[in-house]
């Protein structure tokens, strides 16, 4: 429809959920803009980026919607989830309560997030390995078991983050890919052509009749 | 408490010995040291004056009128007496009478404004943003006057709505936000007696044993603090973000329909400071202050008064906060149904490419602009807010259609979803001053002098068309 957004095969929409403070805001610019910031600002809500990457010769944007971790703002992000054919669920491994509240999460994507959605947990700050509360294999077990997948990340040091995205990305891209052979495209949430940005539509009709002005 | 207290209490005290509703003398304004950051008149006059000029204001005088509806016989003589007693009565109003008849009939028709009977909706005299052109001296004048008396609520709004100086702000956000009383042999009872009471619900809820919820909420509040404000030095001090957790804990329990919610944080910020500000010498930046370097009783008044202007400021926005934050999902539709009637331009390019509002405005209604303006702006946005009192909720709309509406010329540049709202998310803002925010919230109050007393206006499409 415009001229920058025909530059892409595919078109994932992707969300980061977790607890507050997990660093999914970090794991977010260091992915789309190489940047990190030991203290930045708690998420008001929802915030939005976007980075394209190559597989298989195909250009896939990823548009990444981070949401903000406090249980307030649930009824807001939900909103956030329809259309996404991805989800990166964070918690942070120096902080067990942010693992032992994962369940709550994928619950919450069982509740609102498409069927399909492929999940992907990330324990983020694998720098802070003096303080380590979540063992590696304890939160793979849970991720096999829960059938996601699952990655240690360091939106600090670097370490996996564009693995950690390209790995998602890949994966629904082979889901997809697969998918448009057995069966053609068309009705699913997976729009596997060059479509228009998948967007959560606004509540109210906008047929753009005008009220006479009473003034 | 005792020395701090008196320092504190002296800059009301000489108000004792006037007489309600006298002018003070002169020398009194003399004695006030200068504002920090002051430019001179000319500066400023050359930053606005392609805003406003007279022809303008005259013009807003008489529009201003016409939506009162008062009978012309009656407003004639009104006018009348108002005219005759502000001339043997009100000296400090003299003062603005430089250019003689003219403005004294302007000074007369904002006195019957203000004597109206301020209807619910109802705009505020265009006029106040007239005083945009008084020189900063006249103005900080016409404060330290109306502040040594037992001044009128409507008044003080009036001539706060377009900027406090430095100055007077701390008092006159104290008195605009209800903590502080208009009577004036009240005020110090009343700020020992709230301090005191501040001071007993942190004794009696922060430093005792919290059940789940409240942990949770303690927890949460743990987490943001430290991460309010990265680049100025000030919130990293471990003694403000302890103050801070407080205020907000406080509030927090105090109000458990809603809780701490993300962003309330950064509602707390332009009280601390300003409050913070009263303590500092002149010239010294606030952002690289030491706090500790205040006494404790010092210290113990700036939060307090900030936990106290924080709570008057947030009761008519608690369904922003609470279960779903329904006030805010209301507000983004009614920002969408605003801009669809004013500029239909701008919003048929935003929904043909996708961006819905609650994409960008969610984060500007919840955290009033915070996070969009540079703290200087904020805090004379602030000024503005606390102004319009009761009615600060349904006017925060129409700030942020004006807000959305000055980005439009870049807006429509943007030619798709991703730029559209990359833009909105980082408007550039940074250079802001306060003269942009005095033009915002004029195009803010215009918008709301056209839909306020329509309120179909503000109607969506399914409750009929005409």
């Amino acid at each position: 429809m415009s001229s920058k957004d025909d530059e892409y095969d595919y078109l994932f929409k992707v969300v980061l959920i977790g607890d507050s403070g997990v660093g999914k805001s970090n794991l977010l610019s260091r992915f789309t803009r190489n940047e990190f910031n030991l203290e930045s600002k708690s998420t008001i809500g929802v915030e939005f980026a976007t980075r394209s990457i190559q597989v298989d010769g195909k250009t896939i944007k990823a548009q990444i919607w981070d949401t903000a971790g406090q249980e307030r703002y649930r009824a807001i992000t939900a909103a956030y989830y329809r259309g996404a054919v991805g989800a990166l669920l964070v918690y942070d491994i120096a902080k067990h309560l942010t693992y032992e509240n994962v369940e709550r999460w994928l619950r919450e994507l069982r509740d609102h997030a498409d069927q399909n959605i492929v999940i992907m947990l990330v324990g983020n700050k694998s720098d802070l390995r003096h303080l380590r509360a979540v063992l590696t294999e304890e939160a793979k077990a849970f991720a096999e078991r829960n059938g996601l997948s699952f990655i240690e990340t360091s939106a600090l040091d670097s370490t996996n983050v564009d693995m950690a995205f390209q790995n998602i990305l890949t994966e629904i891209y082979r889901i997809v890919s697969q998918k448009q052979i057995r069966d053609p495209p068309e009705g699913d949430v997976i729009r596997p052509q060059n479509v228009e940005p998948i967007d959560v539509k606004p509540t109210m009709n906008s047929d753009g009749v005008r009220k006479q002005c009473c003034q | 408490m005792e020395s701090e207290h008196h320092e504190k209490s002296s800059f009301w005290k000489k108000n004792v010995k006037s007489v309600a509703g006298r002018p003070s003398p002169k020398r009194d304004a003399k004695d006030v040291r200068k504002a920090p950051g002051s430019t001179s008149f000319q500066d400023f006059q050359a930053s606005v004056s392609d805003a406003w000029d007279l022809d303008d204001d005259e013009f807003c005088v008489i529009s201003g009128l016409e939506n009162t509806k008062i009978s012309k016989k009656v407003s004639q003589s009104a006018a009348l007496n108002v005219l005759n007693s502000h001339r043997n009565t009100t000296e400090s109003e003299s003062s603005l009478d430089k250019k003689s008849s003219k403005k004294q009939n302007i000074v007369g028709l904002e006195s019957i404004k203000t004597s109206r009977i301020p209807g619910p909706g109802r705009p505020k005299p265009i006029l106040r943003i007239n005083t945009e052109q008084e020189s900063v001296e006249n103005k900080l004048e016409r404060f330290q006057t109306l502040l040594e008396s037992s001044t009128d609520l409507h008044e003080l709004s009036g001539l706060s709505w377009s900027g406090i100086p430095a100055k007077v702000r701390g008092i006159t956000w104290r008195l605009l936000s209800g903590y502080l009383p208009m009577n004036i042999e009240r005020r110090n009872e009343v700020l020992e007696r709230k301090r005191q009471d501040y001071w007993s619900l942190v004794e009696k809820y922060y430093y005792t044993e919290h059940d789940e919820t409240n942990r949770d909420i303690q927890h949460q509040i743990n987490i943001d603090v430290p991460r309010m404000n990265p680049s100025i030095p000030l919130f990293q001090q471990k003694t403000v973000q302890i103050m801070f957790e407080r205020i907000l804990f406080i509030w927090s329990i105090r109000h458990p329909a809603s809780g701490y919610v993300q962003g309330i944080n950064d509602l707390v910020t332009p009280f601390y400071i300003v409050f913070l500000q009263e303590f500092l010498k002149n010239d010294e930046p606030f952002e690289k202050c030491f706090v500790d370097q205040l006494t404790v009783e010092q210290r113990k008044i700036v939060e307090a008064d900030s936990f106290w202007c924080l709570s008057k400021f947030l009761d008519s926005i608690q369904d922003n906060y609470v279960f779903a934050q329904i006030g805010i999902q209301k507000k983004v539709l009614q920002l969408e149904e605003l801009i669809k009637r004013v500029d239909e331009t701008l919003h048929k390019h935003l929904k043909e490419h996708n961006v819905s509002y609650l994409q960008f405005s969610f984060r500007w209604l919840n955290n009033l602009l915070t996070r969009e303006l540079p703290l200087r702006c904020t805090i004379r946005l602030w000024d503005t807010y606390l102004a319009e009192n009761d009615c600060f909720a349904t006017f925060q709309l129409y700030v942020c259609a004006a807000f959305l509406l000055y980005w439009k010329e870049q807006l429509m540049q943007q030619q798709d979803f991703q730029g559209l709202l990359l833009l909105l998310q980082n408007l550039p803002t940074q250079s802001w001053t306060s003269s942009q925010i005095s033009l915002m919230v004029a195009e803010a109050y215009k918008l709301k002098v056209i839909f306020a007393d329509a309120p179909n206006h503000l109607l969506s499409n399914n409750s009929g068309d005409s």
